[in-house]
């Protein structure tokens, strides 16, 4: 080793010492830092797996639906009265659909808002028509229904459907049912104007929020024949969505660019595009998400700069004699570094730690307020990313403060 | 015997003589104090320094600058002791930071053996200076509360890059002979404040510096520790140049001759 390394590895080492003989002076100086990082590591873990579990939820729910391509419709008619759903002959072009060879089966999504009414009381709603509810609904209360799609054969024909509702049952969001003080097995009426909504009886035959989970808001889930029934739009067979599975095996890419020739009018995605899509139609979810995670690094950042700038400034009476008997900024900066490195590093380890821990505790808690499932999910990215903060992050902080901390060095102190 | 060369100059470290403290490099002048020909160790010329100059950004900066030296102008000579006495505010402390390249004066020069004017260097190369040349002895002494006697006194030989079993031979050496070497493993704060200076002088030599400067050593102690202190410098100064501020009389007495100060100015250079 030349005489240059073997000086550079000897003073090394004893910046390591000093930095070590710092930390165990003050044990308790230490566990509080050491506290501080584990909180900053924390903020951006628990928030960071928070952000990855709102998109897993979005994309398991489209999941749960089995779909795996998505037809609608961006194009605004200012002839139709009725924007929330572009897709005309719904039924027809679900039928279509079906009979490819490499879609095993179609059908439509239709969104209306809803009126929903008991004898003393009328609420405001949004009801999505679909036929049939399925097992991820996770009912709070009673169960599902189910209906015919009624164009097995293809040749569908709006006559074909009844223009009046035929199952007449509804699965109610339970904030809904909490204000019309209604359970499984009671009445309650609905129309799509205050005026018709007494028109049409229903069956409450199951409580879930599954779909008010994605919209944000009270849904209400009723057979799409009936509610288009309800909503009038029988002849015209309107929908929000087409929704199409593919056959075992075939290329869903491969469908869904084959679809998007064939129906040149409307926008024809994969389940993965389609969140894609909806994520972008809500920046402002997008901006709260980015918000959240910048400002909890932002906050991790500033915390560990303050704790560190802090340690030093503390031990600017040490700084300074250790500067006034010849030691370098570089050795000074080494000593407070390598604190900020070992705490950083216990810091990293306790928050890790902590993070499974409080994850599990916090998603029991949303499971029980809100009832989403494991909202917060822990992939390997949001440990990395903890660990590079506390590491990282704590490491230079403490060099380029140790190297700041050079200013405290100075002669005031000494006299003081 | 260990030979380290840091930058230009070339250190040696090795058990220290039975000369209690005495020189294990060789001087490049005489050592005795009274030939007054002696080859001059440190030199101010015309030094004046004002404190809050440096930071005149604002619109009273004017205001709040405090003159602490006026056109001082000082020479040691080498193994020499020199006092430094006069009222508080009457620029002793400021001359020893100076000394040490802990300040750089608002005009003049220092020069301290045989290197370059102070003031034209930068604070890496002052903080070499003070490394190689210069031991300090604060009178709060300044150990490192984390640290044991020993370690302490090793510190500045970190920055040498001198190993660890080296800076240990070197540093219990010197608490030996100080007194302390039954207390080497003992933390400042388990030591009374006698001993503490004594860990600070030993720190002070551990470079085996051509300059010692304290500035009152003796303030923080009572009579008979400051005695037991002051033979120990007196000890140091048989052959280094001092440079001792202070306020204390028996102190001052150890000195070869004292420089006396009044606001800033040299009024008596005890010649």
């Amino acid at each position: 080793m030349s005489p240059r390394l073997r000086r550079a590895a000897v003073r090394t080492r004893a910046v390591v010492g000093l930095a070590f003989a710092q930390l165990r002076r003050s044990p308790g100086r230490t566990a509080l830092t050491v506290l501080a990082v584990t909180l900053a590591v924390l903020s951006v873990t628990l928030l960071a797996s928070l952000g990855v579990g709102v998109v897993e939820t979005g994309e398991n729910g489209l999941e749960n639906a089995g779909r795996d391509i998505w037809v609608t419709s961006e194009s605004i008619d200012p002839e139709s009265s009725d924007t929330a759903n572009p897709i005309v002959g719904a039924h027809g072009m679900s039928a279509e659909m079906t009979q490819r060879d490499d879609v095993s089966s179609a059908s439509p999504i239709a969104m209306h808002e809803l009126y929903v009414a008991t004898d003393d009381d009328v609420v405001r709603t949004t009801a999505v028509g679909v036929h049939e509810t399925h097992d991820g609904f996770g009912f709070e209360a009673g169960g599902g229904f189910e209906t015919e799609m009624n164009h097995s054969d293809g040749n569908y024909s709006a006559a074909d459907r009844p223009s009046e509702p035929t199952t007449e049952e509804i699965v109610l969001d339970p904030g809904t049912a909490e204000s019309l003080g209604v359970s499984v097995g009671d009445t309650v009426s609905i129309g799509t104007s205050r005026q018709t909504a007494r028109d049409d009886e229903f069956t409450v035959v199951g409580i879930a929020s599954y779909y008010s989970q994605f919209l944000g808001t009270d849904v209400e889930t009723v057979p799409l024949t009936d509610l288009q029934a309800v909503a009038g739009t029988t002849g015209t067979d309107r929908a929000t969505f087409v929704t199409a599975s593919v056959e075992d095996g075939a290329d869903r890419d491969a469908v869904a660019a084959d679809l998007d020739a064939a129906y040149p009018g409307y926008d024809v995605r994969t389940s993965d595009e389609q969140i894609g899509s909806m994520v972008e139609e809500r920046p402002l979810v997008l901006a709260s998400g980015a918000t959240l995670v910048g400002l909890s690094l932002v906050g991790g950042v500033v915390l560990t700069v303050n704790l560190f700038a802090l340690v030093a400034y503390q031990q600017r009476d040490e700084l300074a004699a250790l500067r006034a008997v010849g030691l370098s900024r570089w050795v000074l900066a080494g000593t407070i570094g390598v604190q900020g490195l070992v705490i950083g590093l216990l810091g990293g380890v306790v928050g890790l730690a902590a993070t499974p821990l409080l994850t599990r505790g916090l998603n029991r808690l949303t499971e029980a307020v809100v009832g989403f499932e494991s909202l917060l999910r822990t992939p390997v990215e949001v440990y990395a990313v903890g660990l590079v903060l506390a590491i990282v992050v704590g490491t230079v902080v403490a060099l380029l403060t140790g190297w700041r901390a050079g200013r405290y060095a100075r002669l005031e102190h000494l006299e003081a | 015997m260990t030979r380290c060369v840091v930058g230009s100059i070339e250190l040696t470290y090795g058990p220290m003589s039975d000369h209690a403290l005495r020189r294990t490099t060789p001087q490049a002048g005489p050592t005795t104090t009274d030939e007054r020909e002696s080859p001059t160790a440190v030199r101010l010329e015309d030094v004046t320094h004002e404190y809050g100059s440096s930071g005149g950004r604002g619109r009273s900066s004017e205001d709040r600058t405090v003159t602490a030296l006026r056109d001082v102008t000082l020479e040691v000579g080498a193994g020499e002791t020199v006092g430094l006495e006069g009222p508080s505010g009457s620029g002793k402390s400021t001359i020893l930071h100076a000394v040490s390249g802990l300040l750089v004066p608002t005009a003049g020069r220092i020069q301290v053996l045989d290197t370059a004017d102070l003031t034209s260097l930068s604070d890496r190369e002052r903080t070499r200076l003070r490394r190689h040349h210069v031991g300090i002895v604060f009178q709060r002494f300044h150990l490192l509360p984390s640290l044991s006697a020993r370690a302490n006194v090793a510190l500045p030989l970190v920055q040498a890059g001198i190993d660890r079993s080296t800076r240990r031979q070197r540093a219990e050496s010197l608490l030996e002979q100080v007194g302390l070497g039954d207390r080497t493993d003992h933390s400042p704060g388990e030591l009374s404040g006698g001993e503490r200076q004594r860990v600070a002088i030993a720190r002070a030599l551990v470079t085996d510096p051509d300059v010692i400067v304290a500035d009152e050593p003796t303030g923080e102690l009572d009579t008979a520790t400051g005695a037991d202190v002051l033979d120990l410098l007196t000890d140091i100064g048989r052959d280094r140049t001092v440079l001792v501020a202070s306020h204390d009389d028996a102190t001052l007495a150890v000195a070869d001759r004292v420089v006396t100060l009044r606001d800033g100015r040299v009024v008596d250079d005890g010649r």
